[in-house]
């Protein structure tokens, strides 16, 4: 028998690695511990790369970070070239007004980043703000305000419902499909009913039913193979019967 | 085991609900209260890891119910087998650390001379992980070549599992009409503030044996009731010193927790956890309690609350409100946000400190030869009791282990100082390792 330099359990005599600790079998003596250990000080590190080593809050830094830096950039470039070659601001409106709203939710993110009402009333807003100032620039006042944000409203509120429900669903699996197949339905019939009012001035739902009756069913499905079928008998240790 | 046979075959796939003491757990566990209890053996000479690992295998073998994960259920958490083998690290980190959602609740341990197992107390107690600890040793002497004597009982592998050591012994010993439970007034709590985090610092306290035996003897007590006297004693010493002026004085009683394991009064083989705790407690209004007073009163008061019917009562009202309708079908997020509630605001609020003592290991010769001392490590002490202690003896040496996760080392100190002036040998574990 011999002795683990590292963890100090005694080893077979033909053994090259310790079985415990995995670290190569060498003479205790100062050149070998300080090799084990900077071995083993390089292998954690190893199993970690630098993006890693960041913890979440540096993460978001970074990232808002660079997409402030290319933003910003990109506001300044095509401000510039626009002012250069026309003497005016033209074309380059869009991709100023575009990359503000981007670097406004980006900057949400970095923030806020687990308040999702913050998150999702920001997104609602700025993104609203850009539809009605597209139409703006393009001077009709008209799809924007009537169509734009209309259904940017129905798809946060959808979202925002869908990611509080996936939260609080205590088992994630066939039941989050089902969840947004419903979602996906009541989208439907928010979207007809929007483009109705704007089209007809009424509301008139056809298709967004049969897409709806249709994935109602589904999800039906989806919900009875979650908490009944997939579990199986597994269903007496889920509700301790 | 009730689900158990209604899921049929237990050795591939099986699972249980957690016994009524594991029940609280799940829902106040952190990285820092962990829940997390340890057992080390010390061995004389360093582990011989392929024996050991042989040993280990052997031994997993005999302890099925240990092999399991904790999964949430609608109402409540429940444990499930998985067919892994026990995790087996280099004791090189915390001890103690919280378990990871897809973890086992039990880890091996190993550094040079030391074998050590935690388990989660959703798992099981100090006796059901002391009953794993010994079999593993006698395996692993085995392996180095000793024979055992046949006489000497231990779980040994090959031998059929008893459905009973699946148990949650508790429903076993419920028994209904029970009177209600009558709520303790707050305790008092030591005074320092916690330590940065990661908060957990363990102090080994190795006692002399005989030293001990013979100061108890001669009050004509037991070990375990002369060190809980001692407890108490230091507290109360805290105490006075923290609240000079009686007319300052905001806390009433000071109370120890000690848990007792039921196995002894309550036939059982059951390796889940089978414990409830007394708590002998000092009245500050009555004044100054000097040492041989509080010895009496410790002496009686564990007599009169380890009375079988007394226990039975206590087990009956716990396994009571688990089986209440309405408890029974509250969601789990709300429960565990209500039993977590009901755990800082009236269940720890009770008691000063927790003293647990395993009592004296007992091995085949053959294997205690290969052994120095044992330490048990309760789990680290919530952010209000702040800190507890646990005992196990072993030959001629009693080792207590203080957990604290304050800035403060008083109790420890004045608890060795205590037994230095009643003429006892006691020294400090060297957490050094020069071997290393």
């Amino acid at each position: 028998m011999k002795p683990c330099a590292n963890c100090g359990v005694e080893v077979e005599e033909n053994a090259n690695f310790c079985p415990l600790c995995g670290e190569p079998v060498v003479d205790k003596h100062t050149g070998n511990i300080d090799y084990i250990t900077i071995r083993k000080r390089k292998k954690e590190e190893k199993a970690l790369t630098d993006y890693q080593k960041l913890s979440s809050l540096q993460k978001r830094k970074l990232f808002w970070e660079i997409s402030g830096i290319v933003l910003i950039t990109g506001i300044l470039v095509t401000l510039l070239i626009d002012l250069f070659a026309s003497s005016r601001i033209t074309w380059s409106r869009y991709s100023v007004t575009v990359c503000a709203v981007l670097f406004l939710n980006t900057t949400l993110i970095r923030f806020w980043p687990k308040n999702l009402m913050v998150l999702m009333l920001g997104s609602m807003t700025s993104t609203s703000a850009l539809l009605i100032l597209l139409d703006v620039f393009t001077g009709n006042m008209d799809w924007g305000v009537n169509l734009g944000v209309p259904l940017l409203v129905v798809a946060h509120i959808l979202t925002l419902a869908l990611t509080k429900i996936i939260k609080r669903a205590r088992e994630k699996g066939l039941n989050i499909i089902a969840y947004s197949f419903i979602a996906l339905g009541i989208f439907s019939l928010g979207i007809e009913g929007v483009v109705s009012l704007y089209v007809k001035n009424a509301i008139n739902l056809h298709w967004s039913l049969v897409v709806i009756a249709s994935v109602l069913p589904g999800a039906a499905i989806l919900f009875f193979i979650h908490y009944r079928l997939k579990r199986g008998t597994d269903l007496r240790r889920f509700f301790h019967i | 085991m009730e689900e158990n046979k209604k899921n049929g075959d237990k050795s591939s796939d099986f699972w249980f609900t957690l016994d009524n003491a594991a029940k609280i757990f799940p829902a106040v566990l952190s990285k820092e209260h962990t829940a997390v209890f340890r057992l080390t053996a010390v061995l004389k000479e360093p582990v011989k890891i392929t024996a050991f690992l042989k040993a280990l295998s052997h031994t997993e073998k005999r302890f099925p119910y240990f092999k399991v994960q904790l999964k949430e259920g609608f109402f409540w958490y429940y444990l499930e087998h998985v067919p892994q083998r026990f995790p087996v690290e280099v004791d090189d980190k915390k001890p103690c650390r919280a378990f990871d959602s897809n973890d086992m609740l039990i880890r091996i341990k190993i550094v040079h001379n030391r074998i050590s197992v935690e388990f989660s107390h959703i798992l099981t107690d100090g006796t059901g992980a002391y009953e794993f600890m010994k079999s593993l040793l006698i395996l692993y002497s085995k392996e180095l070549g000793v024979d055992i004597p046949e006489e000497f009982a231990y779980l040994q592998p090959g031998e059929s599992i008893p459905e009973e050591e699946y148990e949650d012994s508790y429903k076993r010993y419920f028994k209904g009409e029970i009177p209600p439970m009558v709520s303790k007034s707050k305790a008092f709590h030591l005074p320092y503030s916690l330590q940065s985090k990661p908060r957990f610092i363990r102090k080994i306290m190795i006692i002399s044996m005989p030293d001990i035996k013979n100061a108890a003897y001669q009050k004509g007590i037991s070990i375990n009731d002369f060190l809980v006297a001692v407890y108490l004693f230091v507290l109360q010493d805290i105490y006075e010193e923290n609240y000079p002026s009686r007319r300052y004085r905001k806390f009433r009683k000071i109370r120890v927790q000690v848990p007792v394991n039921l196995r002894k009064m309550f036939p059982s083989r059951s390796m889940r956890n089978f414990s409830l705790f007394v708590m002998p407690e000092i009245d500050l209004r009555l004044g100054h309690y000097s040492f041989d007073e509080i010895l009496k009163s410790v002496y009686h008061q564990i007599r009169l609350e380890t009375d079988k019917k007394l226990i039975n009562k206590n087990i009956s009202r716990n396994v009571g409100s688990e089986k209440k309708i309405y408890v029974k079908s509250i969601p789990l997020f709300l429960k565990s946000l209500i039993l977590r509630v009901n755990y800082y605001t009236k269940g720890t609020n009770q008691y000063s400190g927790v003293l647990t003592n395993l009592g004296k290991a007992k091995l085949p010769n053959e294997t205690g030869r290969l052994i120095d001392y044992f330490i048990f490590s309760p789990p680290p002490p919530n952010r209000i009791v702040k800190e507890n202690c646990g005992i196990i003896g072993f030959d001629d040496k009693l080792v207590v282990s203080f957990g604290n996760i304050t800035k403060a080392t008083a109790l420890e100190e004045k608890f060795m100082r205590f037994l230095k002036n009643q003429g006892i040998d006691v020294k400090y574990e060297s957490e050094k390792r020069e071997e290393l």
